[in-house]
């Protein structure tokens, strides 16, 4: 045997290899069901992407546990594939993209926060493969399109936004009934901040003092704050992401500004904006749709195995993720097939109670999750309202802190 | 209708933050000034310092602001060795690689401190964060006085040691001409290494105080490097009272942009104002290229 034909011989040996491996990877992959993510993994958003990544990989582990999901007659485990979104949109639709192009995954699990959201689930629409959403409010989400393959089970934002004057209609808070609205520009922040906490306002016979918007990077609030503060405003409305809320809190103090009541949506909802502001947390609101105590099936063992497996404080977000991760291997399990049209018709039949409650979409594809309203008290979330879920009494008027 | 209290409260918090972005900026008009440096990781260097801070009050419960020459002198320690790696090799090379070679450092940064640190938001927690000071109508957050106070007493040492110290003569007559420093025996390569280390620690001093004052995540860092180009252009590149004075005009235009059209936009005037000085008077206030 020459050199040349050992040579070849090694090469033809070697290019077998390669095509058995790649023969039984791919053998691998077609018995595997593969679903996709894009997350907001770094970036401004990276806190919540990590509570959902948990939550998505929690019920995909646990699928698995149980055999996998019998697809044509024949179990077989789930694979859930994740890309980082780096909060960016842009990025989100090009993940989504990849995730469908490259590795040929047969759903979707959403991002977080609208922006994120329905920039992905708008490439997954166009190529007609279902995605699940546990993390876009309602109106935001049917606000884009007539949607056909992403679904979305979130709280609805007239809910979110009627809470407050439903609260203090319920609970008789004494205020001198003047609201500050401060709310980012984004297009959640835009729907609550510029048309729901007015209109709920005027029905309550409230006063709007002042409405400011401001963009999503803003970090410096000076002259908002001040004007808030001189419009003698006692309950103050924030719809920002956490960075904004962490430094408007902290500014807020600084100006010597202290509302009554304080409502920071989005940003007062991870742990880290107790453990950034401390004691200037307590007495902050925020509304909320789940938490351990609530009577839905698993809800108290979630919580726990996310402080076991973690260390750290749950968040309702692993409840969402967690829930929108079942209902898509629910609706695989009951499609028993890979065929898109197939899984997103059986999304669409979902009428069950999940951990994070009843999920059963509207024409507009949206499950809402009943809001509630939860306060930060010494470095714990606590639900104020309503009373029936309660699990901790209203601070009110906030405290100077300590 | 903005009531006097509220405008003349913004106009001065916005003085008094002038302050704190002119000690960001020094950093970056150094490096620019006599490295001829674009440094696309300023913002990083800046964040690292408010990170360090956090993990000194974390591990010895020191205060951020009495940290804050510590974490000064930590981060010009940790900038030399990076100056020796990268950024000397590639003397001589022009402007554009180096500048590359900091963009990459910018990402790796911010990926590592994610790593270490998680992308949660931070802030520096201390009493004085949370208290106003009122003067008058006038009221400012107290963190902004004292940040403003330790920015203007860190930017006049720095004009102390480049106007009155052998190392500032060899640093200005770096950034003058290079080669004809050379020639009469400055080690070029040692200046630019120790500007390098006092822009770091410049950059990483007025991150604790936005650290202090605001928020910050791994990527906070790019929002507070737009700003600080502006200032440099501004100032004069290189100069430092110039840009002690940029840095206070643009908190001041800022503040009239909050006021006037929202907060939202106080980048918006202040970038537009970048924009106009460099088609305007591209020396900028002061006149360029005389460090000191």
């Amino acid at each position: 045997m020459t050199t040349n034909t050992m040579m070849t011989t090694r090469c033809r040996l070697l290019a077998a290899a390669v095509l058995g491996l790649a023969a039984s990877s791919a053998a691998l992959a077609a018995d595997e069901v593969l679903i996709g993510a894009s997350l907001p993994l770094s970036g401004p958003l990276a806190g919540f992407g990590a509570y959902q990544k948990w939550g998505y990989e929690t019920a995909v582990k646990d699928a698995n546990k149980a055999g996998g999901i019998t697809v044509d007659g024949k179990k077989r485990p789930v694979r859930l594939v994740v890309r980082d979104d780096k909060t960016d949109p842009n990025v989100t639709a090009s993940n989504t993209e990849s995730l469908l192009s490259r590795d040929k995954v047969v759903a979707m699990l959403g991002s977080c926060t609208p922006a994120l959201v329905n920039a992905g689930a708008l490439v997954a629409e166009r190529r007609k493969v279902p995605l699940v959403t546990g993390c876009n409010p309602l109106q935001a989400f049917k606000s884009v399109r007539k949607w056909h393959y992403a679904w979305s089970i979130f709280f609805d934002e007239p809910d979110l936004a009627s809470a407050p004057f439903r609260m203090m209609a319920d609970l008789g808070l004494a205020t001198n009934k003047k609201i500050a609205i401060l709310a980012d520009n984004g297009p959640d922040g835009a729907v609550v901040g510029g048309k729901l906490w007015p209109e709920s306002a005027k029905a309550g016979g409230y006063e709007v003092v002042q409405n400011t918007a401001f963009p999503v990077d803003t970090q410096q609030f000076t002259a908002m704050v001040a004007q808030a503060k001189a419009s003698g405003a006692e309950i103050v409305l924030v719809d920002a992401i956490p960075p904004q809320a962490i430094a408007m809190r902290k500014q807020m103090a600084a100006a010597g500004f202290m509302p009554k009541l304080l409502v920071m949506e989005k940003g007062a909802e991870p742990e880290f904006f107790a453990q950034a502001t401390g004691t200037l947390a307590d007495g902050v609101l925020v509304g909320g749709y789940w938490d351990p105590s609530f009577p839905y099936p698993g809800a108290a063992e979630l919580a726990k195995r996310f402080e076991t497996e973690t260390r750290q404080t749950q968040s309702q977000h692993i409840a969402d993720s967690h829930a929108a991760a079942q209902v898509l291997l629910d609706a695989i399990a009951a499609a028993s097939s890979l065929d898109r049209e197939k899984i997103n018709a059986a999304i669409a039949r979902t009428d069950k109670t999940y951990v994070v409650g009843p999920v059963k979409f509207d024409a507009a594809n949206a499950s809402a999750i009943p809001i509630t309203l939860m306060q930060w008290q010494g470095g714990k979330s606590v639900v104020v309202w309503p009373k029936d879920r309660a699990n901790g009494k209203l601070i009110f008027p906030l405290r100077e802190s300590r | 209708m903005l009531s006097v209290d509220v405008i003349a409260s913004s106009l001065a918090s916005g003085f008094l933050l002038g302050g704190i972005l002119a000690l960001i900026a020094l950093g970056l008009s150094v490096a620019l000034g006599v490295m001829r440096l674009v440094n696309l990781a300023h913002g990083e260097l800046l964040i690292c310092g408010a990170y360090l801070s956090s993990f000194l009050m974390a591990a010895t419960g020191m205060d951020p602001l009495a940290g804050l020459l510590v974490v000064g002198a930590v981060m010009a320690l940790v900038a030399l060795p990076l100056q020796r790696l990268l950024i000397a090799p590639l003397a001589g090379k022009g402007m554009e690689a180096p500048m590359m070679t900091m963009f990459g450092l910018s990402i790796i940064v911010q990926n590592l401190l994610q790593l270490a640190f998680s992308a949660d938001t931070r802030t520096l927690e201390a009493p004085y964060t949370a208290r106003p000071v009122s003067l008058g109508p006038i009221t400012v957050p107290q963190v902004y006085l004292i940040g403003f106070v330790l920015s203007v007493l860190i930017v006049g040492a720095v004009h102390l040691l480049v106007a009155h110290t052998s190392f500032g003569r060899a640093l200005r007559a770096s950034s003058a001409d290079q080669e004809a420093a050379a020639v009469m025996g400055v080690d070029v390569r040692k200046v630019h290494a120790w500007t390098f280390a006092l822009g770091a620690a410049c950059a990483a001093m007025g991150g604790v105080l936005i650290g202090t004052a605001f928020s910050f995540t791994p990527s906070t860092g790019g929002s507070y490097l737009l700003i600080s180009f502006a200032i440099v252009v501004l100032g004069g590149v290189g100069h430092i009272l110039g840009t002690l004075v940029a840095g206070v005009a643009m908190g001041l235009l800022q503040s009239v942009g909050a006021v006037v059209f929202g907060d939202g936009y106080r980048d918006l005037v202040g970038l537009v104002l970048f924009l106009l000085v460099l088609a305007l008077r591209p020396e900028g206030i002061a006149r360029a290229g005389k460090t000191g």
